[in-house]
């Protein structure tokens, strides 16, 4: 073949000539810098900042443009009046616009689990506008169109039960606005004594990535880093109308004004100077060891369109009695020790734990699972509770710090796939904040798998998630408890064990002579679910007909076969929140059923609920627009930040996802250093290289 | 009768070498030495210089360049005597055009890339004033060591490393009884879950081997070729203590009452000394022989 010579360079000749060496290094490198190239145009580290996820879970908040006021809400007042066992709530939000742009206020707050959100009205410039319930889609449009057309608009939705957010849209400078939301709760007395709670902050829930989108989505929270104090105010008054006279008020969360004690009259105001960073929690007692306890009824007028009749049956328990005998039973303590935990929580929670473990009967089986990101057993098995183990599972317990996130799901599986022998009762106690968004799938693990336990939640600190801790008892057929300070633990773990121990009435069964009643809650009046403390029996329901008879309520006591007849009373006019608790109670057992069923099976019976009885739930929202057009500027939107509940660490901020679990990472950089160049040093003088 | 010394023995006396080699140790021009001549080429560089040390101030990346730069230092200052008379054209072109190249880039690449190029135009310049008998590529890698490149390594390289990792140690595990699976680069131990991250992909083991590897191919090997042929075996070497560390690790934090940190370092510090004995060994395969 002939040679073909290109005229200036070598490559041109053809055939090619055999690459040289250096030839052959050249094609190496060049391929070496295309491939690196490559990686580096395909990196995530240039993705666009408009491609990247919202953000999700807690973030401390930034100050950031000053144009723009970041802290809209500049107070929220309560006003809380308690009739009997009914309180009635309205909550005032006020927000004000200090910046140079018009924004939209985004705001998420606390409410108590039993809360019946059932009205909102909106004060702006004199006017008032009244909210409408509305399907929860159909409200976020128009409140998306009302933000864009420059309208100012109201929404509230309901993230969890106990979690709402407000949206306040084009809030221009210098405006006032005033959001009032009003509740109804039932203040149901527990052993003679009532406890209103009315949450103040949201804790930072931790939110697991992968679980975005859906059931667990929760809005990202805003926070304020450890120790710095929120910049809005907070009042709160509580006024008592109820029929005996009114004793023994404190509050363990809060410094507390008290007057007119000892009458039907009393009234309560807040005086604390660091008021909303924790549960307010107010106990009392009415005079002589009484409770506002009975069967209310509530006739409807067929002028308010309703036509319905309500009644709600609120039974006190006989005392609990110690049984003779005791079996042995088996105890799974599952705690948590994540980053939320870290701190004064932690150390409430190892005070009640050692009242716990530290008061098993020797006959009595034991172990103990830590969790965060990651869980571990104390021991394989579960072992007796003698001293050695005890004291071993206590100093185990005493070394944890808090540190990691709150993997509950995996760690509650684990203690589901545990195996059980038939012939030992077991009792689950899980020990937790609560900061977690997976409420629903916890709930549908415990019912699903863990029906051959019972299961008791104790909510630790000062601002508990009281959702997750109510719903894991209620879903584990156990009793659910908040200890929010050391000095409480002793008593809720002897609550717990007498609990335990005695149940006050099992094989509960209810019926009512002579009251047609019907859509009753709980729904199987002849297999009521037993009752463990000193909480009453609650039935709530319609009737129809004539207000006479009786509620007979039959259960077996540790004192034989127990029976309470309530009579029926004549309807009082004035327990119109009947309604809605009925309401508020049907709502709640049908979000269990679509918790334990998953999906949102009873999207259109909660709905339906909803917008009949005009009640905020996770499928209607509340929403509020005025029809006048302010602004032709696009509102920025900005998210109240909320201060960490006292006694949090920054540690439950932090986004150390997998920080509590066990890794395997190098030396420290200086001692490997350090062992290498000893390593060249000791082998090079012994060659003789130096 | 022949005058012999080692490349790293100052002579006493004056090389007189057979006839033919070029006069190693005669005159240099006085008007610049070596060493200012790659101080020159440095403080044309300072833009990376500066950058570089501001990735170690601000914590941004381990300040493992700085042990870098000292043995190159100390590795030159021994070398000193038998840098060349006049350098050589070819790569003294290349530095230049390396160095031209990296102050550029300043404004259209990333600064880890254009510090990459500015270190290999030092390479170059390194390579220019370097005897061609000694062995220059460990000296210009010790260059490309310098860089901050730890932190970068994790990113781009992190994850398929902890995921081989992760594979491997699952199979050791399993072969020796437990209960392993991989998940992701996540393991399952015995129903406890341990995750390989990001500081245990090994990566900070593989500078530590390739800088051991450069120090002891310096002092000891005659040709670029004998080092460069080995370093593939170093690498091997790195996945394996990497994998054998990661596994014993594992192995015991899957136990209830997992691994005290200084146990932890201890076993760390343990596979790393094993991998740089190994590459030690493997280094310094062929013996040092003094010039003849």
């Amino acid at each position: 073949m002939r040679r073909v010579r290109g005229p200036v360079f070598p490559l041109l000749r053809h055939p090619l000539a055999p690459l040289s060496r250096t030839g052959r290094v050249v094609v190496c490198v060049l391929f070496a810098l295309w491939a690196f190239a490559i990686t580096v145009a395909w990196s995530p580290a240039f993705a666009d900042d408009a491609q990247a996820a919202p953000p999700e879970g807690p973030y401390f908040h930034v100050a950031g443009d000053p144009s723009v006021d970041r802290l809209p809400l500049k107070s929220t007042r309560v006003d809380a009046r308690i009739a009997g066992v009914i309180a009635d709530v309205t909550v005032t939000q006020h927000y004000r616009n200090e910046g140079q742009r018009p924004i939209e206020a985004r705001y998420v707050f606390p409410g108590s689990t039993r809360a019946a959100v059932h009205a909102m009205q909106v004060r702006l410039a004199g006017r008032v506008l009244d909210a409408k319930i509305e399907e929860k889609q159909r409200a976020r449009i128009r409140h998306d169109a009302a933000r864009r057309e420059g309208k100012t608009s109201a929404l509230l939705e309901q993230e969890r039960p106990n979690v709402f957010q407000m949206n306040v849209a084009n809030i221009l400078p210098g405006d006032d606005i005033q959001v009032e939301l009003h509740y109804t709760e039932l203040v149901a007395p527990t052993e003679g004594r009532y406890e209103f709670v009315f949450p103040t902050v949201v804790g930072p829930r931790y939110h697991r990535p992968s679980t975005a989108g859906g059931s667990s989505s929760f809005p990202a929270t805003p926070h304020l880093k450890e120790g710095e104090a929120s910049p809005s105010g907070f009042e709160m008054t509580v006024r008592f109308a109820s029929p005996l006279p009114v004793g023994e008020l404190r509050s363990p969360s809060h410094g507390i004004e008290v007057s007119a004690e000892g009458t039907p009259q009393a009234e309560v105001t807040v005086n604390d100077s660091v008021r909303n960073n924790r549960d307010f929690i107010l106990q009392y007692r009415l005079a002589g060891e009484r409770t506002a306890t009975g069967l209310t009824l509530f006739k409807g007028e067929a002028a308010d369109g309703s036509g319905e009749n309500f009644f709600l049956a609120v039974v006190e328990p006989p005392k609990a009695i110690a049984p003779a005998q005791i079996s042995p039973r088996e105890y799974v303590f599952v705690v948590d020790i994540s980053g939320s935990m870290h701190g004064y929580p932690l150390d409430t929670a190892k005070v009640l734990l050692r009242n716990l473990i530290g008061h098993l009967r020797p006959t009595d089986t034991f172990n103990v699972m830590l969790f965060s990101g990651s869980s571990q057993m104390l021991n394989p098995t579960p072992v007796a509770a003698t001293r050695a183990n005890i004291d071993r599972a206590i100093a185990t317990i005493d070394q944890q710090r808090g540190g990691g996130s709150t993997e509950i799901v995996p760690a509650l599986k684990r203690i589901a796939a545990l195996p059980k022998a038939g012939d030992v009762s077991r009792s689950v106690i899980v020990v937790t904040d609560g900061y977690v968004t997976v409420e629903n799938e916890v709930f549908q693990l415990v019912r699903r798998n863990l029906g051959n336990s019972n299961v008791f939640a104790f909510g630790i600190g000062t601002s508990v998630n009281r959702h997750l801790i109510e719903g894991i008892a209620r879903a584990g057929q156990g009793e659910p408890f908040i200890v929010t300070k050391p000095e409480m633990a002793a008593a809720q773990a002897e609550r717990l064990r007498k609990m335990i121990d005695a149940p006050v009435l099992t094989q509960l069964k209810a019926r009512f002579d002579g009251l047609e009643v019907y859509d009753v809650e709980p729904a199987a009046l002849s297999g009521l679910p037993d009752v463990l403390g000193g909480r009453p029996v609650l039935l709530y329901g319609k009737w129809r007909g004539q207000a006479r008879g009786q509620l007979v309520l039959e259960g077996q006591a540790a004192t034989g076969t127990h029976t309470d007849v309530v009579p029926v009373r004549a309807p009082d006019a004035d327990a119109v929140a009947l309604r809605h608790l009925w309401a508020r109670s049907r709502i709640q057992q049908l979000s269990d059923q679509e918790a334990l069923e998953g999906g949102s099976g009873q999207r259109e019976a909660i709905t339906a609920l909803g917008l009949h009885y005009s009640l905020l739930t996770q499928y209607t929202s509340f929403i509020a627009i005025d029809q006048v057009v302010r602004t032709a500027e696009a509102a920025e939107t900005v998210n109240q930040p909320l201060p960490l509940p006292q006694d949090v660490s920054n540690n439950a901020v932090g986004g150390e996802v997998g920080a509590a679990v066990p890794s395997t990472p190098e030396p420290a950089a200086w001692l490997s250093l350090l062992v290498v160049l000893g390593l060249v040093g000791a082998a090079l003088s012994r060659r003789g290289v130096w | 009768m022949q005058l012999t010394t080692s490349m790293w023995t100052r002579p006493r006396a004056l090389f007189v070498g057979p006839a033919g080699t070029s006069p190693v140790l005669a005159c240099r021009p006085s008007y610049l030495s070596p060493a200012a001549w790659l101080a020159l080429q440095a403080a044309a560089l300072w833009p990376h210089g500066a950058w570089m040390a501001r990735r170690v101030q601000d914590g941004s990346d381990e300040p493992l360049g700085l042990a870098a730069v000292a043995a190159l230092l100390l590795l030159l200052a021994a070398r000193a005597h038998t840098l060349r008379v006049s350098p050589h054209t070819g790569w003294l072109a290349a530095g230049a055009a390396l160095t031209v190249a990296a102050n550029a880039a300043l404004w259209m690449a990333p600064p880890l890339a254009c510090a990459t190029l500015a270190a290999f135009a030092l390479a170059c310049a390194l390579m220019a004033w370097l005897p061609a008998r000694g062995p220059r590529a460990p000296l210009a890698a010790l260059v490309v060591l310098a860089l901050p490149l730890i932190a970068s390594l994790q990113y781009y390289g992190g994850f398929p490393l902890r995921v081989v990792t992760a594979q491997l140690s699952a199979w050791a595990l399993q072969f020796a009884g437990f209960a392993a699976e991989r998940s992701g680069t996540a393991m399952l131990v015995e129903g406890r879950l341990v995750v390989v991250d990001a500081p245990c992909s090994g990566v900070q083991m593989a500078w530590m081997a390739w800088f051991c590897a450069c120090v002891v191919a310096a002092l000891t090997v005659r040709r670029d070729g004998e080092f460069l042929r080995r370093l593939p075996a170093v690498g091997a070497l790195v996945l394996l203590g990497n994998v054998l560390r990661n596994t014993v690790l594992v192995a015991l934090e899957s136990r209830p009452q997992g691994l005290d940190a200084s146990v932890h370092e201890a076993i760390g510090l343990a596979a790393l000394a094993g991998v740089c004995a190994a590459v030690i060994v493997v280094m310094k395969g062929v013996r040092h022989e003094r010039l003849a």
